[in-house]
């Protein structure tokens, strides 16, 4: 007969450790079950000689090791660790980097330039008659960039480059009676390695 | 059966929280501090020696558990003293386990004990040696529960108080490891034959 469910309360009521009911159960098992019978002195024994077994007590000396080694250690005063100047260095780095990664996250967004409207440059409405050759005028206007393998623009440089003079010289000298006026506009970029120029003739609605 | 409060009687604890060393070791008093390890050095030594199975561990754990008593005695209560060191000594030879654990086999381990009486038969000694090496084949919790409850002599109650288990839970690992106990010392015997 298996006696595998019996095992375990067995072996608590070998150590005492069953109420009154489940005990008399296993006694009552114990009277008819001679390997569980078995099973429980095995128990029972072993559990006495392994009281006897630790009963034995440890020397003074083991104890005395123990408690002198204790109050060494506290009688060592409480040092500073050669480390505390590195490990306050190291939390004050850790504090830097924070406060950067949290203004980072925090700055405004860069404000965009205003979007600026479209200028044309064009000549005058005049008589040829009236046109008197001119000093040089400066114009605002838009420009749009070259695309480079350069590297991203700064704000500054792209407002720079939108709000590019725009230097219209004088016209150059006047050319044959017939020949309508070449006029030439030199676009400055951001990039003085850039320079546009526009050339273009003049057509009047009077002509 | 001993139990925690028939412990702590026996330690000079006082149940109701008040104890005249205690307080003067909280105060600073070094001696005082010594009296209260001589109470207690039986309980934490012995235990210690039990979990972990030689003397050296079972010192270095004590002091850890000493150390750990000062540090904590503005907080403990005199009456609940003896539960606190028997949970902070299992705690800490748990921990010093899991950092080195044991490589010398079970079948080879020295004896555990100082040395023998000399009156005693050859056979009873190497019998009692073996018992001892039975603790070594337990898991880290049926060798707590079994060294608190058959060699301290804990309520079962008691040990589940002091492990933070179960009474059921407690129940099951002292009766597994009284089995497997039991097997390791039938084994090993026939094994002699």
């Amino acid at each position: 007969m298996s006696c595998a469910i019996w095992e375990e309360r067995v072996a608590l009521f070998s150590g005492g450790d069953l109420g009154t009911a489940e005990a008399g159960a296993v006694e009552r098992h114990l009277s008819q079950c001679a390997a569980c019978s078995a099973l429980a002195a095995d128990l029972r024994s072993e559990l006495g000689e392994l009281r006897q077994a630790h009963r034995e007590p440890l020397a003074p000396e083991h104890y005395a090791a123990v408690r002198a080694r204790v109050l060494a250690e506290l009688a060592v005063p409480p040092r500073r660790s050669v480390a505390w100047p590195w490990a306050w260095a190291a939390a004050l780095a850790v504090a830097a980097a924070g406060a950067c990664v949290v203004w980072v996250i925090m700055k405004p967004a860069a404000i965009p330039a205003p979007e600026l409207p479209r200028l044309v440059a064009a000549a005058p409405k005049q008589s040829r008659a009236q046109r008197a050759p001119r000093q040089g005028a400066v114009i605002s206007t838009h420009v749009r960039r070259r695309r480079t393998e350069r590297a991203a623009p700064s704000v500054n440089e792209r407002r720079r480059s939108e709000l590019a003079e725009v230097v219209v010289p004088p016209p150059p000298a006047p050319p044959a009676a017939e020949d309508p006026p070449v006029r030439m506009v030199q676009l400055a970029t951001a990039d003085p390695n850039v320079v546009i120029y526009w050339l273009f003739e003049e057509k009047g609605e009077e002509r | 059966m001993k139990t925690l409060a028939l412990a702590a009687a026996e330690l000079g604890d006082q149940p109701e929280g008040r104890d005249a060393t205690l307080e003067a070791a909280r105060a600073g008093d070094p001696a005082a501090f010594d009296l209260l390890m001589r109470r207690h050095e039986r309980l934490v030594l012995g235990t210690a020696y039990r979990l972990a199975g030689n003397l050296e561990d079972a010192q270095d754990a004590s002091q850890e558990v000493f150390l750990r008593l000062y540090r904590n005695l503005a907080k403990l209560d005199a009456g609940n003293l003896a539960a606190w060191l028997y949970r902070v000594t299992v705690n800490v030879c748990h921990d010093a386990q899991r950092r080195r654990p044991s490589t010398v086999p079970v079948d080879e381990a020295p004896e555990l004990a100082a040395a023998g009486d000399p009156q005693q038969t050859a056979g009873e000694a190497e019998r009692r040696a073996l018992l001892r090496r039975s603790l070594r084949v337990l898991s880290e919790k049926e060798r707590a529960a079994l060294v608190l409850r058959d060699l301290e002599g804990l309520s079962t109650a008691e040990v589940a108080g002091v492990l933070g288990s179960s009474v059921a839970t407690v129940r099951s690992q002292i009766s597994k490891a009284r089995l497997k106990m039991r097997d390791f010392v039938e084994r090993s015997s026939r094994r002699r034959l």
